[in-house]
Order: C-alpha cells, then structure tokens, then sequence
C-alpha cells in the first residue's frame, strides 16, 4: 500500500494532495503518516551514522520505535476496509467518496466524534506511559544505588559484636554494613545563595536530616547523572526532594547551627536516595566528607544508625526479617523496612497518577463508544434509503458495512496517531519531578510497546463496537428500507406497533390540569424515546465518577482525619520523643509541661514499645503503641481499642500472623509471656503498616515516646509547635496539617494534577457530547418540530421543550452519578489501594461534600444547560416548511 | 364523489378573511436564486371554500406555506382579518397559526408518541389550556362526527390513511379557526378514502368554515367556491363555480374540467 503510494508519487508525478483529494482518501493519509515515519527513520540513522561513538540506546531506540511504528502503523490500516482491497479502483472511489461526502456534510459531528477518540487514545497512552516510566526509573535507581534488601534503623548503643556474630552465623547475607548518620533539626538548617541576596531556612521540612558519608559496598545515593557522588571536604549533596521544594541550586551554601557554632557547605549538587526518595519516607539524607561528617558528629548532631543487609536471595528477605528480629542482642529500636516496601512506596505515589490517568480514560473510553454507537445508528437510520437502494443492487452486506467501517476505523487510527503523539509530550511533562527524584528509565522494548500496547487496545475495541453495530445492517430488509425508511423488518416493525399502541392508550393528558403543556409533551417524548435519551445521562453519570474520585481520594489524602489511616488518632499536634539516654527525663519534662499549659486541652501520651511475639522462625520483636485508648478518636476497620488483656493489631500485622478480632494472641515482655485477645483491626500505614496497639503502661524495652494534643480553641498549633521545638530540642513537634501534607506530599500533588486533569477533560467531554447529541437530536426531530411548528408551537417554546428534556436528562444523570461515584466508587478505589498493600484495606472517603456533591455536579450541570441553550437556540430560527418536508 | 355533494355558496359572502398584495418568495440557496412566487394578489372571502390549482412546481404549496406563515415571504404582504402576518414576530405568527388556523397536509403529521385523541386535543389545550373540558367536548363531538371515535385511543400507526385525515380535519378544526388551510389533503390517499375526507371538508364548509385548498385533483377541486390557477409563481387566472352549484352539479365539472384544458392541465 505505502509502495504504492510513493510510487504514484515519484512515477505519475503525483503529490500526496493529489492521492488525498483525487484518488483514495485514506491511502493519501497513510502516505503521509508513513513519509513522515520515514523521513523520522532517516533522520535518526544518519544522526545515529554521524554520532557513532553514542551508542547508549537513545538512537537505536528511536530506529526501533521507527520500525514499531510503521509495523503498527500497517496492521492497523489494513484493518480499514476498502485499503485491503488496492487491486480493485472501485470500491476503493466509493469509500472514499462517501467519507468525503459525509465530512463535508457532518463536520461538526465527525470532529466532535474524533476529539473524544483522541482524548480516550491519548490519555490511555499516558497513563501507560507513566506507569512504565515509573516503574522503569524505580527499577533504574535500584540497579545502580543498590539499596539494602532488610535495614533496620537505631538510635543510642549497640553491640557491634552481636551484629558481626549474626552476620558470620547467616550465609544468606551478601553483603551488610552500619550506617553511621548524624540527625539535625530543620530548624538549625538554612541556606544562602552567594553574591546575591537570596536566602532561606529548611525549617519547613518536618522530615529528619541525616548527614552522613557515601557507602562503600552499597546503598550509593546518585547524583544527577546517576554516579555515586563523592563530596569534597566543605561540600555536600542535598537531597533531590529539598532542591525541589526550596528551590535550592548548586553553588548555594547550606549552614548548619551545631552547638560548637556555624558550619558551613558548598552545595555541590544532588542527590537521589533509594531508601528515601519517596515523601512518604521520613527521613532524608544529606551527603558530605569523612572528616566534614566527623566534625558534625561531635558538633552536637544526634547519631543514628541504620544497619543494613543485602541477601543473595531478595526472595528471602522476611525469613531473615525474622531472624534479625528474634535475636535479642541485636540493635532495633528504630523502624525496621524491606525492600519490598522500599519499592512499593516508591512507585506507589506516582503509581497512582498513572492509575488514575487510565482509570480517566476508561471512563472517556466509555463515553467514546457509547457515542460512535449513538452516531452510527444515527446514520443508519438517516441513510436508510441508501442501504436499501446499495442492497437492492446487489452489494453484500460486508460492502454496505465496510463503507461506514472504514470511516470509523480510519477516525480511530488518527485518533490513536494523534493521541499517541500528545501522550508523548505530556508523559514528558508528567514523569519530570520523577525522574529527578527517581533515575532516568533506561529505554527499553517495554518503553514504546506499553504505549502502543494501549493504543492498539483502544484501538481495536472501538473497532469492535463498531463491527458490533453495524450488524444492524445485516437486519435491514431492502422494502422496509425504500418503501417505509425504516431498518426494522417487518416483524420488528409489527412489535414496535403493538408496543406503540399500548403505551399511547391511555391519554398523555389524562392527569394534564393546566400548566406548561410543552413540558407535558417533552415528558411524553422522554417516556417513549428513553432508549434514545440514555445517551446524556450515561455520560453525564460517568463524567461525575470521573471528576469525583480523583477528587475524593485527594481530599482524603490531604484530611487531617487521615492520619486516622496512619495509625494516629485526629488531633493537632503530634510530639515524637526519639530515643535518647536521657529519654525518661525528658518524657517527664514533658509529661509536666504540657499538663499545665492551657493552650491544649487534651493529650494522650503512648509508649512505643518493643516486645516479642510468635513468628514462623520463633520470638521475633513487633513494636507496640502502649497507652490509654479511652477517648480515642482512631478508626478501627474491626472490633474496637484495646484495653487491659487486649491487643489490637494493624491490618498487615493481622494478616502476618494470621489472627482476627477474638483470637488469642501471646506475647512476651520483659521476659515473661502473656496471652492477649485480639479486640481490633485497624488499618495503618506507617511502621510499614506492622503496628500494635496495647492499653497500660509499657514495662518492656521503650524506644520512645508519642503525644497526641488537641488544643483549646483559638489557639494555633503551629505557634505552641514551634515553642515546644524550642523548649525540647530532642522532641518532634508537628502540627499534625501539616505532618500529614508534608508525609504525602507526592501523593496528593499526583492526585491534585489528576483531579484537575480528569475536571478539564470531563468538562470538554460533557459539553461535546452534549453539543453532538442535541444536534443529532435536532435533526431526527425535524419532523416533530415541524409539526409543532405548524400547530401553533413558537420557536423559542420548542427550544424551551428541547432544553427541558436534554436539562433533565442530565440532571438525572448527574445524580445517578453522585450517588454511584459515593457508593461503588468508594468500593472500587477502595479495593485498588487496598490490593496496592500499604496496610489500607479499607479506604472511607473523606470527601469534601460541599466541592464534590454540590460543586461539581452543578458544574456539570451547568455546562450542560449551557451546551443545550446553546443547541436549542437554532430552533428559533427554524424554517417549518422545510422542517416538513424532511 | 357525487356531484350532489358540492356545497352550496351564500350569496350574502361579502368580508374578506384573507389578503395577500404582490406576495414574492425567492430561494437563495441555488444558484442563481429560484422565484417561486412572483407577486400574488390573492383574496379569499368570508366563508369561502377556495381551490388552489397548478402543474407541478408552479407555487402552490409555496403560497400556502407564505401565506399561514410557516415560510417566510421574500416580499409582499399577507392580512388575516386586521392582522398583517407580514410584520409579525415569529412568536406572535405562531399564536396566530394557533388560534386562527388550521392545517390539512398531505402526510398525515401526527406525533406517534400521542394516540389520535391527544394529537387532536394538543393545539386545542394548548390554545385554551384552562378549559379543558369544554375542548374535550368538543374534540369528542368530533370525533364522532367524523366517524372515527372508535379509534380514539389508537396509535397513529393503527388506522387507515382516511381515518388519518379525518383526524387532520378534527385537529385543524379544534382550535376553531378562522381559516383552513388544505395542501393535497387527498394526494396520498385512494379514491375511497378521497371521497370520505372531501365529504368531511365539505361538510366543514357548509359550516361556514373558510378553506383554502392546495390540489391538483379536479374531482376534489370541483367541491370549492372558485378556483384559482398559478402558473410559475403567477396567478393567471380563476372560474368561480358558485353560478352552476344548485343548477346542475355536472356543468360545474364539465365547466371546470375545460377550463382546466384551457390551461393544458
């Protein structure tokens, strides 16, 4: 077919605008998609010739999407009819002819049509393009900085012997290391950049700032073009997270208040973190020299450490989980993660962005095939004469139909083509901040073929439909069609009869008592045409599901009630005691402060506790929340809190040991083993969702301590934040608003794109749809208001009537959308995050009712009153007489 | 159709119900413009029962349709009674096809969501919307005139093309208007169900309604007042059959037929 097509071009001294406008329509077209192909093909293999020394895969890869493209380009087109069939001139004319004609005469209709294609194709394209450069830059930041497969995290001392035995003790560990790092306060960090007057603080940051030296054996931290960064004595590497959100550059100088005076760095770049790149990490690392990092560690820094292991089989990781965790001697205090749940946090916030961008362009998917089934009937039923004049001369079937085929399929390649395109630049613009935290994915076959991938399937199932639909043309009997214009046959237009007959015995004015009779009438036409009318409120029930979820899950990610999701009960301000030697002093310390100050009017203090429980390889430890339940505000998903003799578990410590509400749980504190009833399930997501909540007092290992405060009213909890930050420079005191948008940050900002994404198209989509439906509508109405017309009806009541039918239908639409979008949406997103497995098995939106139950659904509905005056205002300069006659 | 049939005319018509002075209407839309009606003077009296003749294409349902307002005339003007239909707004033209006149067309346009009764009921409601039972009385009285009571409650796709028409004839007469107007009201129907719906029309007549019918059936023509004939948009001429009505009902065919011939018809 190309062959051919560039043939003409060069043989018979024909332009592609010649093929286009005087041969075949749809061989033009592919000409110049495959010219321009072609001419992309060329292109990079002579780059790809010139620069011959680049052979990282970019010029190859773009060789090889050239080919891919061409190789989906044909299979695609031959499943157009009429291009299979080159030998033959004739029908080749006849459909080209007839889709010329009929663009020309529908261009609204067709452009409309292919608008929605395009935003189905292209949004279906950049939802799998995100997600397979998600995952691509997760993958490829975990193929060069190595991060550990099990670490455990420790404030305070250690055995180091104990750790070397266990280490000689399990063959199983590849390679292990201790961390050493030196945490300091936002507070104490700022920032200035040289011969300029610019300057900040990092104050805002909640997360803890870990300095530390790059690793030998692995867990590198990157810099920007994916090396291990080395910092020179007086420099150091910020992480990526805070050059974004500060906006800081290379060449700023950070200083750090120690407690022995300033200390100052060059910021000779950024770098990207494996273990805590993600927003949902709590911590950040910050890389400077051997002796730099000597000199913070006695400056008055608090040190940590992180002990980490990578295993030689990944597999195995929570069998050694295990082990780590029944040895007594070892350090773990802190938060102990796998690189499981390093690699799921990491892809799950911009996971989700791609999860919604398909989940949009589902819906408008859809949306999309409900039209073209809409709009080809439509024709059917317009051209009817002509179908039975083509079957009265004796073309099969597979002709008539592959005349209108070949229209749709061509409007679905282009639509592909051209969304295919756009999803290219706006996957670009989407997957930036990512990359930058993340590695730049490494091109691979998976790179183009997700994306074609989604485009052949949108692809081919607008082609079903189409297929589908047009079987009608099988049904159309040749009289029926000439002589009656109808494409029923003669049994299905006796049926329809009988069921007409029936419906219109009893008078349509039986309980009419004066009032709006165009109303009446339009109610009537509702009542008997519902099939034809399903079309708007369909849509406009979808497009609510489509702008609210996004909607919904970004309120519920940036409520302060969240925090009910991670384990926290609501409340203002969350106070982290850390451990330190001197932790039971400052717990009292604060314990009296805050009892006496009048600004909170609640707090609630729970022990983090080390104690052991029954696992597969024996004791291993599980860090409970100890304290009072009384009061306390946390969902629980089952059951209830604790109190004396009860335990209750996080999700995904319940499912790891296998016990529900009632079931008997044995622990073992300070020794001794005590048997506990499990009273509660509760979903949360930090700790790596492995919590424990128990009522009392904690009498075993505590490795520190949280406070939970409410404050009086009027008073602001970042001012007592920021004063109790002050008073006890050990403690973390955050006001829990902003914990909880710091902490998803990446979330909600993915979230917030996707809801507005999903807002702007299910508006474009709505009005079009609306636009396309009504004007269809007003054409196959020509008669009715003619006969109105005639009867005495005016312009503007007939408009009146069609806008009181298209305004109710979608308001109906609307509502059935609200309510679906409250109820099922709620199950239905509440299952893909709970199979996302980060410890929510049960998502209850928190929706803003005002924003999505009131606001949107008369957003909508405002543009589809909007789109029907706009429609029904050309009914007022109608022409009767022609209305009639046709 | 039995030339007995033909209504009688009163000598005592002298009003005037319809005028149209120097009535054009051009379509734009080919190239170049298509005059189909090229300056009609027309006026059709008080109680009248007018025929419209013509070859195909010569204007007459194109004067029809500028006269009751449903196209607009490129130039010209048209009086209802003191009404100048010209100058009206397309609303205040609309209330007066509602309540001023009605419609016989030759499909039978009826709304097939409505059974026949309501088709007939909804101009007349819609004129008189807060007498409802007095226009259903007299909707029924209809009905029953017209002999199709009996499917009243039938969908339009139930009943004859007569019955059809006849239910035209009720629905155009519901609204009690000042003038009926007809176009081919026979044109799609056999000759017996013709018969039916030109006794209905008559009957209508010599109810003192005034008709204006479009046809290019002589035997239906035969039943008017006067004839006129168009021919490219121009009125060339008109027999007035009021002198051979009571005299001899088969003069006024023969008189009309010839006239007819005189016109090639």
């Amino acid at each position: 077919m190309s062959a051919r097509g560039i043939s003409l071009v060069a043989g018979r001294r024909e332009g592609v605008l010649d093929i286009l406008f005087q041969g075949n329509f749809w061989e033009g077209v592919l000409d110049i998609l495959y010219i321009y192909g072609l001419s992309g093909l060329w292109t990079h293999a002579l780059r790809k010739r010139r620069e011959t020394r680049n052979v990282a895969g970019v010029e190859l890869f773009n060789i090889d999407l050239d080919i891919a493209y061409h190789w989906v380009l044909t299979w695609m087109s031959l499943q157009i009819p009429g291009i299979g069939v080159l030998s033959s001139e004739a029908p080749q004319h006849m459909h080209f002819k007839y889709t010329l004609n009929d663009l020309r005469k529908n261009p609204g209709v067709n452009i409309a049509l292919l608008v929605v294609l395009v935003f189905s194709a292209f949004l279906m394209a950049s939802g799998a393009m995100v997600m397979e450069r998600t995952l691509g830059s997760v993958n490829a930041l975990f193929d060069q900085a190595k991060p550990p497969h099990f670490l455990q995290m420790h404030k305070g001392a250690y055995d180091k012997a104990a750790l070397d035995a266990f280490a000689t003790a399990h063959p199983e560990i590849d390679s292990w290391l201790i961390e050493d790092m030196v945490g300091y306060d936002s507070a104490v960090l700022a920032w200035a950049r040289p011969g300029t007057t610019e300057s900040g603080t990092l104050s805002k940051s909640l997360i803890d700032n870990l300095f530390v030296t790059q690793n030998t054996a692995f867990d590198f931290l990157l810099d920007a073009d994916s090396t291990i960064a080395y910092p020179a004595d007086g420099e150091t590497f910020v992480p990526v997270a805070y050059q974004q959100r500060f906006g800081l550059q290379a060449g700023d100088e950070l200083r750090i208040r120690t407690d022995v005076g300033i200390e100052s760095f060059v910021i000779a770049g950024f770098v990207r973190d494996s273990q805590m790149a993600s927003s949902l990490s709590s911590a950040t690392r910050f890389l400077v020299s051997d002796a730099d990092f000597e000199r913070l560690h006695t400056s008055g820094g608090s040190p940590e450490i992180i002990v980490e292991y990578r295993l030689a089989d990944p597999a195995q990781t929570s069998n050694f989980q295990a082990a780590y965790e029944s040895d007594q001697s070892l350090p773990k205090n802190g938060q102990a993660v796998t690189g499981d749940m390093i690699r799921i946090i990491n892809a799950i916030s911009d996971g989700l962005v791609a999860i919604a961008l398909m989940f949009v362009s589902l819906l408008l998917i859809a949306i999309a095939l409900l039209n073209v089934r809409f709009v080809i009937r439509g024709r059917l039923q317009d051209e009817v004469h002509q179908i039975g004049a083509m079957k009265a001369i004796g073309l099969p079937n597979s002709t008539i139909s592959g005349l209108y085929l070949s229209k749709y399929s061509a409007m679905t390649l282009i639509a592909c083509v051209i969304g295919g395109g756009l999803a290219i630049v706006a996957s670009r613009a989407l997957t930036s901040g990512m990359q930058a935290s993340y590695a730049t994915a490494p091109v691979t076959a998976l790179t183009f073929l997700a994306p074609i991938a989604a485009l052949v399937l949108v692809f081919l199932v607008v082609i079903a439909i189409c297929r589908h639909v047009l079987r009608l043309i099988n049904r159309i009997e040749v009289v029926g069609a000439l002589v009656h214009g109808s494409t029923l046959n003669e049994r299905q237009t006796a049926r329809r009869g009988k069921r007409l007959a029936r419906r219109v015995r009893r008078s349509a004015f039986t309980s009419y008592r004066g009032g709006d009779l165009g109303r009446r009438i339009s109610l009537v036409d509702l009542r008997s045409e519902a099939g034809q009318w399903m079309l708007l409120p369909l849509v406009f029930l979808l497009a609510v599901v489509l702008i609210t979820l996004p909607t919904n899950l970004l309120t519920t990610f940036q409520s302060p009630k969240f925090v009910t999701y991670m384990g926290a009960p609501e409340s203002d301000l969350r106070i982290d005691l850390q451990f330190s030697d001197d932790l039971e002093q400052v717990r009292e310390d604060a314990d009296t402060a805050f009892a006496t100050d009048s600004r909170l009017a609640q707090v609630h203090r729970f022990a983090n506790e080390l104690v052991e429980t029954r696992g597969d390889e024996g004791w291993e430890s599980m860090r409970v929340e100890v304290g009072d339940y009384s009061g306390n505000t946390i969902q629980y998903l089952r059951g209830g809190p604790p109190s004396a003799g009860e335990i209750s578990l996080s999700v995904l410590n319940a499912d790891r040991y296998g016990v529900d509400v009632d079931d008997e749980f044995t622990v073992r504190r300070d020794g001794s083993e005590v048997t506990l009833t499990v009273n509660g399930v509760y979903q949360d997501i930090t700790s790596g969702g492995q919590t424990a909540k128990m009522a009392g007092d904690a009498t075993g290992i505590v490795t520190g301590y949280i406070y939970y405060a409410t404050t009086a009213a009027g008073q602001d909890p970042t001012v007592i934040a920021t004063d109790y930050g002050d008073r006890f420079p050990a403690a973390t005191v955050v006001p829990m608003r902003e914990y909880v948008s710091q902490t998803l940050s990446y979330v909600t900002s993915a979230f917030f794109n996707a809801a507005l994404l999903a807002i702007v198209f299910a508006i474009g989509v709505a009005a079009l749809i609306t636009t396309l439906n009504l004007t269809l509508r007003l054409a196959r109405e020509k008669r009715r208001s003619g006969i109105l017309s005639a009867l005495g009806f005016s312009g503007s009541e007939l408009a009146a009537q069609l806008r009181f039918k298209a305004i109710l239908t979608v308001v109906i639409g609307t509502m059935i959308g609200v309510a679906v979008a409250a109820t099922l949406g709620e199950a239905l997103v509440g299952a893909a995050i709970s199979l996302a497995g980060l410890g929510i098995s049960n998502l209850a939106f928190i929706p803003n009712p005002l924003l999505v139950y009131v606001a949107y659904p008369l957003l909508l509905m405002a543009v589809g009153t909007i789109s029907a005056v706009a429609v029904s205002s050309r009914l007022r300069r109608g022409d009767t007489s022609a209305w009639l006659r046709a | 159709m039995t030339l007995s049939e033909a209504p009688s005319t009163s000598p005592a018509l002298v009003t005037t119900a319809l005028v149209t002075t120097a009535l054009e209407k051009s379509y734009h839309s080919t190239e170049p413009p298509t005059r189909v009606l090229n300056g009609i003077d027309l006026a059709v009296r008080q109680g009248e029962f007018l025929a419209v003749m013509g070859a195909s294409g010569s204007g007459k349902s194109t004067l029809l349709y500028c006269i009751s307002g449903m196209d607009r005339p490129t130039a010209g003007h048209v009086r209802l009674g003191d009404l100048d239909l010209t100058e009206l707004s397309e609303r205040d033209m609309s209330h007066t096809r509602l309540t001023k006149m009605g419609f016989i067309f030759q499909q039978a346009y009826f709304l097939s969501n409505f059974n026949l009764r309501d088709n007939i009921l909804l101009p007349a409601l819609k004129a008189q919307p807060k007498a409802r039972a007095e226009v259903e009385a007299r909707v029924d009285a209809m009905l029953e005139r017209f002999g199709i009571a009996h499917v009243a409650d039938h969908g339009i796709t139930q009943v004859s093309g007569g019955q059809l028409q006849r239910a035209s004839i009720c629905r155009a007469l519901a609204t009690k208007p000042a003038v009926l107007f007809a176009d081919e009201p026979t044109g799609a129907l056999n000759s017996s169900m013709t018969l039916e719906v030109m006794d209905a029309l008559t009957g209508v007549h010599r109810d003192g309604t005034t008709i204006m019918m479009v046809t290019h059936d002589p035997a239906c023509a035969v039943r008017a007042d006067r004839v006129v004939y168009l021919r490219d948009g121009l009125l060339v001429d008109e027999r007035d059959l009021g002198a051979w009505q009571q005299a001899d009902t088969s003069r006024r065919e023969d008189e009309l037929l010839s006239w007819l011939r005189d016109h090639d018809f």
